[in-house]
């Protein structure tokens, strides 16, 4: 059975506390925190069903933008012999070295958002090495930098798919 | 109202006696009257009330407003100092209540709470946002402007007020920066790189400030009482620090709340440099601007975090980092472009 899918299922439920339940309930605190939940039920009903494909074009998105830095960030700790981004290199490489194996065929959003808390991590941990050094930027980190700023620019695009605030 | 609330009503009715009967001892006959609930707000609950007393043959009566911790809200910062910037500001003209009494600990109270003078006038910033609104929101940023420039030029050390966290025109925004950072590091629920990414330019584009001044912390519409074109009084102090004046004038200016529909943000600072003779440099602007936007995003991260580990059960701030992609794309609209062999 798929019909109502969650996503109609929260929907109704949204529309029936708005419609019905709301209106029975005077002005204060009680009415303010049911309103807050109506808006949650709402916005998880227009994104439940979102979840799994965002999950997977992220993936998709990171991985194979990370893929594009290595040969740049390998360039890079050939020049200047920084410990920490060879470190971080070394994890790119055995995070991404893990993606052509998934355990499932259509892994399930709980599978696809640990790998995008993964993806998430190293990319943060890259950033952060990459500030840590002190070598005024080069060419090479420049590169990076612009590839970086353009994932994160489209991350945060597909992000407000499924993040846009709550209304009552 | 239902008889647990109104139990409820008639016991903190006779902690808010006791409190005052110890903070004004000489007072006989004190009678505290009409005690309603006004805000459940994410950090401080307010409750209103009369409270009246004689005192040496004397009637003495105040209309006054508590203002109480919540359970576990978006920030959760000490009330002493907050209470003390309200008193001391009182002896300038910031329009600002009057500050009464405190119980720091939660002794008499419940929870740690001040009470203030209630004043008059509303806090409804909707009403100066719609078209219709516009003359009265026109009135009321021209007096915005005056504002910010009274505390902003405010002589902190005069009125004692050096025991907020020092700092200097080198360090203002390094130190707000650490401090946000470091509320980021423990609130976030998971790595968010766009985060860790602002951080960084955040980081390596601080501002020298002109002067360091009060800085109220969340100087906004939504957070004042007007009656009119007049703002009888500024409220929501639990941000305030010395730091660089410019941050209040961005944060007021953020999109959630903005009075550029009525004034520009280049009339703005234009007037108040006019007013206050502080200088509103353009890289100040742009980083304050940035800056404040990660701000509202941790401010955000930090009521998720409360509800999510159960600490408070308020549903308002449940969903709360939903919000912060918005502010993080707009973050990223302003940031200046790094362009392949070229440094922002």
């Amino acid at each position: 059975m798929i019909k109502p899918t969650v996503g109609e299922l929260l929907s109704g439920v949204a529309v029936s506390l708005r419609e019905r339940v709301l209106p029975e309930i005077p002005p204060g605190v009680t009415r303010r925190q049911i309103q807050a939940a109506i808006g949650i039920i709402r916005r998880a009903s227009s994104v439940w069903d979102k979840i799994g494909p965002y999950f997977f074009a992220d993936n998709q998105d990171i991985e194979e933008t990370l893929r594009r830095l290595i040969p740049v960030i390998e360039r890079v700790t050939a020049e200047e012999a920084d410990a920490r981004l060879t470190g971080v290199a070394i994890k790119l490489h055995a995070t991404l070295d893990r993606s052509g194996a998934p355990a499932e065929a259509y892994p399930s959003p709980a599978v696809l958002g640990a790998r995008n808390i993964e993806l998430q991590e190293v990319l943060a941990e890259l950033q952060e090495a990459l500030h840590d050094n002190p070598v005024a930027k080069n060419a090479g980190r420049l590169e990076i930098d612009a590839l970086i700023r353009d994932l994160l620019r489209r991350m945060l695009a597909r992000e407000l798919e499924i993040n846009s605030p709550a209304r009552p | 109202m239902k008889e647990a609330a109104r139990d409820a009503v008639s016991v903190l009715r006779e902690r808010l006696r006791d409190f005052i009967q110890a903070q004004e001892p000489a007072a006989q006959g004190i009678e505290v009257g009409n005690l309603a609930p006004l805000t459940a707000g994410n950090t401080r609950n307010a409750w209103s009330f009369d409270a009246s007393w004689t005192e040496h043959g004397k009637s003495h009566s105040l209309g006054c407003v508590m203002l109480r911790k919540a359970e576990a809200g978006q920030l959760e910062t000490p009330l002493i100092p907050e209470f003390e910037v309200i008193r001391a500001l009182g002896k300038t003209g910031v329009p600002i209540p009057r500050a009464y009494w405190i119980d720091p600990e939660g002794k008499w109270l419940e929870r740690p709470a001040f009470i203030l003078e209630r004043v008059a006038g509303t806090s409804d910033f909707p009403a100066l946002m719609r078209p219709e609104g516009a003359e009265i929101s026109r009135g009321v940023a021209e007096h915005l402007v005056e504002v910010a420039a009274q505390l902003h030029t405010a002589d902190w050390k005069a009125l004692g007020l050096d025991f907020l966290p020092a700092t200097s025109v080198e360090t203002a925004a390094a130190q707000q920066v650490e401090y946000w950072e470091s509320l980021f590091r423990r609130h976030r629920l998971e790595p968010h790189p766009a985060m860790v990414g602002a951080f960084i330019w955040l980081k390596e584009h601080q501002p020298v400030a002109d002067r360091i001044t009060v800085v109220h912390g969340d100087f906004r519409y939504g957070n004042l009482l007007y009656e009119g074109k007049r703002i009888n009084a500024l409220l929501d102090w639990e941000m305030v620090h010395l730091g660089d004046p410019v941050e209040d004038l961005t944060w007021a200016y953020r999109a959630l709340w903005t009075p550029a529909g009525v004034m520009s943000l280049e009339e703005f600072a234009e007037r108040y440099t006019k007013a206050s003779g502080i200088p509103v440099h353009p890289d100040n602007l742009l980083f304050y601007r940035l800056f404040n936007e990660m701000k509202h995003a941790i401010i955000s991260l930090t009521g998720a975090k409360s509800f999510h580990d159960g600490r408070t059960r308020n549903i308002v701030i449940a969903d709360r980092a939903a919000t912060v992609t918005s502010y993080l794309i707009q973050f990223y609209d302003w940031l200046p472009e790094v362009t392949r062999g070229k440094a922002s």
